[in-house]
């Protein structure tokens, strides 16, 4: 069997990943001791996990250093890496909405758009001939129409309570999120026995 | 804006020092040793093209070209890739004295890349084209060539994957209702999103027969081993004889080990009427090289004769061939001022030794320590030697 190494998001996304995997049959220590790890070795399945930050897992992928990895929808359409999009395990499940503060139109010349997601946001708006002007931010999104710096914010919704309490509604819905299981295009042909044999435990799980 | 830097390279640009162009000459040595001897002829084409002609018909994204405009006011590129400035020679000329023609080439193409700013720009391909057959036989010189090339470097492991674009657009229009759907499928592919696959196959809404027929195809397609296991989701055609054929021909020359067949192969480009492959190696997280049937390109050119053949990426060729220990000797000779002649002589002997000689003035060294470091072997040509 062939070592195989898999990306993966720090946090929750692990946990419920992981998780997945014990279920789908793969003999892992159902404690991991991940404090401060960056790297973990399960000998009994010759399976590596190396933990990234979610934006950085696509990354591992695409050079091929990690052969698969779980990432999320929203940073595959940010990113756009080359990586074989296999699988969606319909984890930590949300979606992509512009929102702003209640009843406010955008303004006519240049609407502002903050946002962690450039690429996406930048797409959207292209798509729908709107012409606007995209602020890039890191965090604390919500905060930009708040004090005016923006006249909507393009972020991840998963239950709406974040806008709510800093009195954003949402606008228009952009597109669904979920946790993919990625492979790099290498990796899917070397390792083929190995990843079609995750592919199709996992789905099993997912269904 | 910050100003460049005196040291500075346009983004993407490569310098190549001593060691990666010996390896990269060794490399094309034996390859064009390997090629010459299976019959193809070598050939060269210029670094600048007219964005008209060969930059709109190849096959890279438009944003990756690299334009300039001339004195005239046409617009050209630096060459984005050789298959179809070499379709143009073969076209235009060879094709009128030699038919079947079988070409190949190690140029450098330009690309511009959009991300992360080190990546190659610039960089090295290997590949032939062979053009005026239209048969299998064609085909599989190709796939055996590409195969023989990357085991004659010495890779061990490594992978063919074979598709058809025929198969592929028979399978696809046959089980959508309309154009519009089949090319959003085709294009998903091109994109390897399985997932947005199998959700446009269900938004799509189809009879229950299609939407599985197509579901259960992109979970088994990928990765086949023979070609009877696709055979349920077309009917008999051309196309998929000629794969069968093909796979023939793979395992009568005993390289079946090597491939494996995945019929959601697709390009963006359309010029690829036929067989399209793709080459995979252990120790690069990219693919090698491709390759495939491309009789649409030569189309373009106003010829119906046919073409076929494939491309390595040489710089990742480079990085999974381990590193080769050179056997040749260097010798540094440091003389005296009074003894030139005397090392210039003794340079020439070893020479004819095929050592690699370096004759360098003692009073010329800076760090006479340091200089001899990187060197096999140092002799000295002083007064004393001789008087000894």
């Amino acid at each position: 069997m062939t070592e195989l190494t898999i990306a993966m998001p720090k946090g929750r996304i692990f946990e419920e990943a992981y998780q997945m995997l014990i279920d789908a049959g793969f003999n892992l220590p159902e404690e991991v001791e991940m404090s401060r790890k960056l790297m973990i070795e399960i000998p009994e399945e010759k399976i590596r996990f190396i933990l990234a930050k979610p934006m950085d897992v696509p990354v591992y992928v695409e050079h091929g250093v990690a052969d698969i990895g779980i990432a999320g929808k929203d940073v595959l359409l940010e990113l756009k890496r080359n990586v074989h999009e296999l699988l969606d395990l319909k984890i930590s499940q949300c979606y992509i909405a512009s929102a702003g503060l209640p009843n406010t139109k955008m303004n006519e010349i240049a609407p502002r758009i903050a946002t962690k997601y450039p690429n996406i946001a930048m797409n959207y708006y292209k798509e729908i001939g709107e012409q606007v002007e995209i602020i890039e931010l890191n965090g604390s999104i919500e905060l930009a129409p708040m004090i005016g710096l923006a006249d909507r914010i393009v972020d991840i919704v998963s239950t709406g309570r974040t806008l709510k309490e800093n009195g954003l509604v949402e606008y228009e819905r952009i597109t669904d999120v979920s946790s993919r299981l990625i492979a790099n295009p290498v990796s899917y042909r070397m390792k083929s026995a190995r990843i079609q044999d995750i592919v199709t435990r996992l789905k099993k799980i997912v269904n | 804006m910050t100003s460049i830097k005196m040291f500075e390279k346009p983004i993407g640009m490569r310098d190549t020092f001593p060691i990666t162009y010996e390896k990269m000459e060794a490399v094309q040595q034996a390859g064009r040793k390997f090629l010459k001897a299976r019959g193809f002829e070598f050939v060269k084409t210029p670094t600048l093209e007219y964005y008209d002609t060969v930059g709109k018909a190849s096959a890279i994204y438009d944003a990756s070209l690299f334009k300039l405009v001339d004195s005239q006011g046409n617009t050209l590129v630096l060459r984005p890739d050789m298959t179809t400035p070499i379709t143009r020679l073969a076209t235009s000329k060879l094709l009128k004295e030699k038919i079947p023609l079988r070409l190949a080439y190690f140029a450098n193409v330009f690309r511009a890349q959009q991300l992360e700013g080190g990546r190659p720009a610039e960089f090295e391909q290997a590949g032939i084209e062979i053009f005026g057959d239209k048969t299998v036989y064609a085909d599989a010189e190709v796939i055996i060539t590409a195969i023989e090339l990357v085991q004659n470097f010495g890779i061990k492991s490594f992978k063919v994957t074979i598709g058809h674009a025929g198969v592929l657009n028979c399978i696809l229009n046959d089980y959508t209702e309309n154009e519009i759907q089949a090319s959003q499928l085709k294009s998903l592919l091109v994109e390897r999103n399985y997932v947005g696959f199998e959700e446009a196959v269900i938004s799509f809404d189809l009879p229950k027969t299609k939407s599985d027929a197509l579901l259960q195809f992109i979970n088994e397609a990928a990765n086949i081993e023979t070609i009877e296991q696709i055979e349920k989701y077309v009917s008999k055609n051309d196309s998929l004889l000629y794969m069968r054929s093909l796979a023939d021909l793979i395992k009568q020359a005993n390289l079946s080990e090597y491939v494996a067949f995945d019929f959601t192969l697709s390009s963006h480009m359309n010029y690829y009427t036929g067989m399209l492959f793709e080459l995979f190696a252990e120790g690069s997280g990219f693919p090698l090289g491709n390759g495939g049937r491309y009789d649409g390109l030569l189309h373009r050119f106003g010829s119906d004769v046919g073409a076929t053949g494939f491309g390595i990426r040489v710089d990742r060729l480079l990085e999974v061939l381990s590193t080769t220990q050179s056997n040749e000797k260097t010798v540094a000779i440091i003389f005296e001022d009074s003894e030139f002649i005397k090392a210039l002589n003794l340079a020439n002997t070893l020479r004819t030794e095929g050592k690699l000689v370096t004759v360098q003035a003692r009073n010329g060294l800076v760090d006479e320590e340091a200089f001899v470091q990187v060197f096999d072997e140092v002799l000295y040509v002083s007064q004393e030697d001789q008087e000894q």
